[in-house]
């Protein structure tokens, strides 16, 4: 993935919130993938931070076709380690 | 707030959609919605900035239950509005969405709200964390809020919405009627489509505003185009990355 690192600590940063981690993650993200890759980065993120809170404060399924899709990696990634308080 | 006057102090140029879709949604957070009005829904925009700080969320977050802490939240001043089982949802879904529960959503109707101002309050919450997210990415503050506009609450329930996958009545694709009948245009009407159908201009302000922050869903399955300036591949790493921290299942 290219600049995968970079991308990576950016959305790290932005979720731990520290204003002094986000500040050096932008300075690497934006030698990496230029300024408006950073822009476009910074919205991606800005989503799922809204879309990830809007699925687990609706109490919505994962769709059985995305379920069965993602059935042989989700264990090995960790996903179902995950909180799940929709019982 | 005109369109240049959102960012004056940005480091770089900002998309110009990127820009406009941020002014529409601070104006949709700060007018009457169909069930709060504008300076309620700017109440609840100012208690996701207080969770961020609030004392009782962050020792519920350190705690192995959320519920083994008790306590009051730390409200922002124009929280006093909002009735505490209001604050209790927004301050949850701002701090610890991962374990939010059927039982915990369960609580929080019993101590009176109902399912519209619910949704209605999630809407408002999720916009207002994703500008400022946004904002926070590009290494600036949170922006002031809006001044409150005024007129009331529609009260506006569409009779399509019902219970059915979800803790919340939706409006399942197929069965979009009168107001709603485009609700999913241009959209597959996925799950996380329908979970802001109760309020509808909550679920079309949403996904407005991520057309432009992320991708339109026309684009998203879209490879032979990369509409933005990191790859689909880059964008949906971004994407992952948020979400594994976050531990959202979905």
């Amino acid at each position: 993935m290219p600049a995968g690192g970079q991308l990576a600590a950016f959305a790290e940063a932005l979720v731990d919130g520290a204003a002094d981690v986000i500040a050096e993650a932008i300075r690497n993200l934006r030698a990496a993938v230029g300024d408006d890759g950073w822009v476009d980065a910074a919205g991606v993120a800005a989503t799922f931070n809204g879309i990830d809170r809007l699925a687990d404060a609706t109490g919505i399924p994962l769709e059985e076709m995305k379920a069965e899709a993602s059935a042989d990696f989700r264990g090995a990634i960790g996903i179902e380690a995950f909180a799940d308080g929709r019982g | 707030m005109t369109t240049p006057d959102l960012y004056p102090d940005a480091p770089v140029p900002i998309r110009p959609d990127i820009l406009a879709e941020q002014m529409r949604a601070w104006r949709h957070i700060a007018s009457a919605g169909s069930w709060f009005t504008g300076a309620e829904r700017l109440a609840v925009a100012a208690e996701t900035r207080a969770a961020r700080t609030c004392a009782l969320c962050a020792s519920r977050k350190a705690a192995l239950s959320p519920n083994a802490v008790d306590g009051g939240h730390d409200h922002s001043p124009s929280g006093a509005k909002l009735p505490a089982a209001l604050i209790e949802v927004v301050h949850r879904v701002t701090t610890d969405p991962a374990r939010l529960s059927k039982s915990w959503h369960d609580g929080v109707m019993a101590d009176g709200l109902d399912a519209e101002r619910y949704v209605e309050a999630v809407g408002v919450a999720v916009h207002t964390i994703s500008l400022d997210t946004f904002a926070a990415g590009l290494g600036l503050p949170p922006r002031p809020l809006p001044a409150a506009q005024p007129g009331a609450p529609s009260g506006y329930r569409p009779k399509s919405a019902k219970m059915a996958a979800a803790w919340v009545p939706l409006i399942s694709p197929g069965n979009e009627d009168g107001a709603e009948i485009n609700l999913y245009g241009g959209m597959m009407g996925a799950y996380i489509q329908q979970a802001l159908t109760l309020v509808p201009d909550e679920q079309r302000s949403w996904f407005s505003l991520c057309g432009a922050q992320y991708m339109a869903g026309s684009q998203m399955r879209d490879f032979s185009t990369e509409p933005r300036a990191i790859t689909h591949a880059q964008i949906e790493f971004v994407a992952g990355r948020i979400s594994a921290l976050n531990e959202c299942r979905y």
